[in-house]
């Protein structure tokens, strides 16, 4: 039997990173005996390892709880975790279309920041009732009243009975559960229409198979149906749905107003694809539910291993990471200098710092990462026109008539006193001021129009470190843009290395030619012989530094009888000469590759 | 045959750039010498070596209180039988010594003064931390050649903080007139936990370049030839003849005992066997009070590894190695099985074979690790 619609409530949590998201979750879990508390851990939504460490959700998770009611009624509660970050801003907005309400968490201290509104506005969009709540009243610094102003004026949510809770010691998180029940509406959607299913996630299950999220929107869903993608056309039989509980638990049936997943017996999560609708064939609906879109990457970067007997590893860890990841790409690519790698695609920065990590640490690989870059527009005179994503790949400059780049909309939210050194900073990443309005007396939100290619370097450390950490950020890609862009390439010995080639704008050309010069001279070690670092612009030379030969490279000292000293060092030394990469005649340290993406 | 090494891990000081086990004062040294006397006996009783050269270093043995080391080399003599012609060697520095304690050296047995001197420029030695200045040395010298000692070497520095070309050159100018057998030529090696590397670290304290400590090296090189002294390894040179026996037995990887807190022994038992002793005062103690061998660490060598090491230290000796010896001691040729490294070190220039010998030429000296890099 199908539960009461009434008594279910489906809700996600919104709040920017660190206010407390998953550890309200884990209350909530504990609160409604979900999970008995012998086997709490702490944030169980956040199973991997580096969502625990970074404090932040990757994949959205799901997990379904009784909750019972100081009015008696069992109340049947789906809360769908959502990934907190800009670059998934879409399976964010996927999530929150699976829900009716969002419970929004905001630290007592902190108070509302650029990511918070951000999602707050994406619940807004897909007309979620939200529930502010204010988090760690405990700490010292709280200042509940400033917060519920704030989310009052800024937001313009009513907040004066926002709950004031810890969710680290469970202070009044009975509260928020009571405040879920009364104030977030049912779902809707009849049992009785045709089957539509929302994906908002999918993961892949070493057992089942790839497993879909789903919202129930109309109809039910069983084991044994043919079910059909509205946006791939593709069709499956459905051999498990279930919910979560949190762990996966099989059930007869999921219909209109429930989440649960499905299992299909599909091979890769690539074939499913978030926001997209789950229809049945032989009873088809007759529109897709709305806002699917198809995730492009926006950033790539060559991965290679350090070491090149890696390379297999290396393409094996990434078909397991896009096991799971659909929005992962990567390709085959050589450099002269990195020898075999992979060309990836992230949908963002933290996106690709989070597989590169994961890539170290989960399949302990040793990486050398080229520079990201974003996809150009070229124009040739020849009226060809043209992609790349790799700098390497880029025409002479004598036959290209123009090219374009991809320009976001930033939303810089920071306290009033950073503003000028904030501006000054968008100014230097060749931003374009748009706007800045007051959110009250000392905090502003400034919007710049900024080029990707400029953001996805440094400008977030800049951004924390001008602004003491003060300063939140967000983007949304806009559109291309003419621009004036030149590869700046680098010689080592007379020799171009490849890897470290990239493009920026003219202007900028000269000053970061020279910076990277010096950066290589101090991370290329001394050779025997004298090493020329050389910036240039199509065959001109910009900028030039020197690495000194080194004379004599021995160790004078003896230690006496311990010569597992000397051992130690020479295998040190060894070590190091295999992550070295011969670049002509000179070696580079792998260190060298990533050493120029951070400069300034 | 092999050598023996006992350590006094105590000086009046620590110097800035040390980063050896020794102890400043407070400390009790009669505990450690009694304890060193038990380390002796147990070690006698576990293997029955022949020792031709003793090395009593440290640390700075010269701050045991009169009698000590007397008694310990009657102890050692006791316990082990020592070949003749025998060479004992005792580290000094010349700010801790006497008279009398010169004459109790030579009595019992000690044949080599090895003088801690670094520099001649007194305002050197202080910023080093050094206790003595270079009139101590003279003193010490004196004493110690008064003593009845002809086997007498100086151990000097380059690199120190401050310290210049002119005034590294000034060192051995003045060592001229000393007519001393032996000099070890090191440069300062900026070693983790030492006040040195705090200092530079913060800033308070400025190293010379590598380039000028280079220069210092190639300059003192060309000077100590013309006082006749020859080079015979990376950073020693002598009055032919006047090696250190014991320590070319190191670079020879040949047997050794090492003794007291920190020391290292390598051994053929029967496997080559490289042994640490505990480096704490008090595990040391302890484990010597509980009648057992103070070693910490075992580890036993493999062939492979062992032909490394003979390699490693053996190319640090301008006469290089002995290919009959290799050939004998692993049955196995050294330059077939390092033919690709030699092929890669004959082209660069670095290496040379000579009346049977496998040595580093001079660049290759220069370049000693990069060299050790082919044969890994």
């Amino acid at each position: 039997m199908a539960y009461s619609r009434e008594l279910i409530r489906n809700f996600c949590i919104i709040a920017h990173i660190d206010h407390g998201k998953s550890t309200l979750a884990d209350r909530m879990m504990e609160l409604t005996d979900t999970v008995a508390l012998r086997d709490m851990e702490d944030q169980l939504l956040d199973a991997m390892q580096i969502e625990r460490e970074r404090g932040i959700t990757i994949k959205a998770t799901a997990v379904r709880m009784f909750y019972t009611h100081s009015d008696g009624k069992r109340y049947m509660f789906n809360l769908i975790d959502t990934p907190g970050h800009v670059d998934f801003t879409y399976e964010v907005s996927r999530s929150l279309a699976a829900c009716e309400g969002a419970v929004l968490v905001v630290d007592a201290s902190q108070g509302v920041e650029a990511q918070t509104l951000a999602n707050v506005y994406l619940a807004l969009d897909n007309n979620l009732e939200i529930i502010p709540v204010i988090n760690k009243i405990d700490l010292p610094g709280a200042q509940p009243e400033r917060v519920i102003r704030e989310i009052e004026d800024i937001i313009g949510l009513p907040a004066e009975d926002a709950p004031q809770i810890s969710a680290k010691t469970g202070l009044n998180v009975e509260k928020v559960l009571e405040h879920i029940a009364d104030m977030i509406p049912p779902p809707k959607g009849s049992p009785e229409d045709p089957l539509r299913a929302l994906i908002f996630d999918c993961i892949y299950d070493n057992y089942k198979g790839a497993l879909s999220y789903v919202r129930i929107m109309e109809g039910r869903v069983r084991a044994g149906m043919r079910i059909k993608s509205m946006a791939t056309g593709n069709e499956f039989d459905v051999t498990e749905v279930g919910v979560f509980s949190p762990s996966l638990k099989p059930i007869d049936e999921l219909t209109a107003g429930e989440v649960g997943y499905i299992c299909a017996s599909i091979k890769s999560v690539a074939e499913t694809k978030v926001g997209d609708t789950i229809t049945e064939s032989s009873r088809p609906a007759k529109s897709p539910l709305p806002g699917y879109k198809h995730v492009q990457p926006m950033v790539f970067c060559g991965i290679y291993p350090a070491d090149g007997a890696d390379y297999e590893d290396l393409r094996e860890a990434l078909d397991k990471l896009k096991l799971n990841d659909a929005s992962l790409s990567f390709e085959p690519e050589t450099s002269v200098a990195l020898g075999f790698g992979f060309r990836c695609g992230f949908l963002g920065l933290l996106h690709m710092e989070i597989i590169q990590e994961r890539l170290e640490r989960e399949f302990d690989l040793d990486l050398v990462t080229t520079a990201p870059s974003v996809i150009y527009k070229i124009k040739k005179y020849s009226g060809e026109e043209l992609t790349i994503d790799n700098p390497t790949n880029l025409p002479p400059s004598a036959e290209i008539a123009y090219m374009e780049e991809p320009v976001v909309e930033a939303r810089i939210m920071t306290p009033s006193e950073f503003i000028g050194s904030i501006m000054e900073l968008c100014q230097e990443k060749r931003g374009i001021f748009k706007d800045m309005s007051y959110l009250e007396e000392t905090r502003v939100v400034i919007r710049y129009i900024m080029p990707l290619n400029e953001i996805i370097y440094d400008f977030f450390d800049q951004l924390k470190s001008r602004s003491r950490g003060y300063a939140s950020f967000d983007y949304e890609m806009k559109e291309y843009m003419r621009s004036d862009l030149v590869r700046l390439d680098f010689l080592l010995n007379g020799e171009m290395c490849d890897a470290l080639s990239t493009i920026v704008h003219r202007d900028k050309a000269y000053a970061k030619g020279r910076s990277v010069a010096e950066k290589l001279r101090e991370v290329i070690p001394r050779q025997q012989f004298e090493v020329p670092i050389q910036a240039a612009i199509g065959g001109r030379i910009i900028a030039r530094e020197t690495v000194k030969a080194v004379r004599k490279d021995v160790l004078a000292k003896c230690y006496g009888g311990d010569i597992t000293r000397k051992k130690k060092l020479l295998e040190k030394q060894k070590e190091g000469k295999k992550r070295m990469r011969q670049v002509g005649t000179v070696e580079v340290p792998s260190e060298a590759f990533m050493s120029v993406l951070r400069i300034d | 045959m092999p050598g023996l090494y006992v350590h006094i891990p105590f000086c009046l000081r620590k110097c800035r750039y040390c980063d050896f086990v020794s102890f400043a004062p407070p400390y009790e040294t009669g505990e450690y010498t009694e304890a060193l006397k038990r380390e002796i006996e147990l070690a006698a009783r576990a293997c029955h070596l022949r020792f031709d050269t003793v090395f009593i270093g440290g640390g700075t043995p010269s701050v045991l209180p009169h009698g000590a080391v007397s008694l310990l080399l009657h102890h050692i003599n006791k316990n082990f039988s020592i070949s003749s012609p025998t060479e004992i060697t005792i580290e000094c520095n010349p700010g801790t010594v006497d008279a009398e304690k010169m004459s109790e050296y030579i009595n019992s047995g000690v044949n080599r003064v090895s003088f801690g001197l670094q520099s001649s420029d007194d305002a050197l030695l202080k910023r080093a931390g050094r206790i003595h200045d270079f009139s101590d040395f003279d003193r010490a010298f004196d004493l110690a050649q008064n003593a009845g000692f002809v086997n007498i070497s100086a151990d000097i520095m380059a690199g120190l903080p401050g310290q210049t070309q002119e005034s590294y050159l000034a060192t051995l100018e003045e060592l001229k007139k000393y007519g001393l057998k032996h000099i070890s030529a090191y440069s300062l090696i900026l070693e983790p936990g030492t006040a040195l590397l705090d200092d530079v670290m913060a800033g308070r304290e400025i190293l010379p370049d590598e380039a000028e400590v280079w220069a210092m090296q190639d300059a003192g090189k060309e000077m100590l030839e013309n006082m006749g002294f020859l080079r015979y390894e990376i950073s020693n040179y002598s009055i032919p003849g006047y090696e250190c026996r014991h320590n070319v037995n190191y670079w020879k990887n040949k047997e050794y005992l090492g003794l007291g807190i920190s020391a290292h022994s390598a051994l053929r038992d029967p496997s080559w066997t490289r042994r640490e002793n505990a480096r704490s005062m008090k595990r040391y103690l302890e484990l010597i009070n509980a009648g057992t061998l103070p070693v910490v660490k075992s580890t036993v060598i493999g062939q492979e590894e062992e032909m490394f090491e003979c390699v490693m230290l053996g190319l640090r000796m301008v006469s290089g190695i002995d290919l009959s010896e290799f050939e004998q001691r692993f049955c196995q040729s050294l330059v077939c099985i390092y033919k690709s490294a030699l092929d890669k070190l004959y082209k660069k220039g670095w290496i040379q074979e000579k009346d049977g010998n496998l040595m580093l030429t001079e660049a290759g000296l220069d370049m000693q690790n990069a060299a050790l890099l082919e044969f890994m």
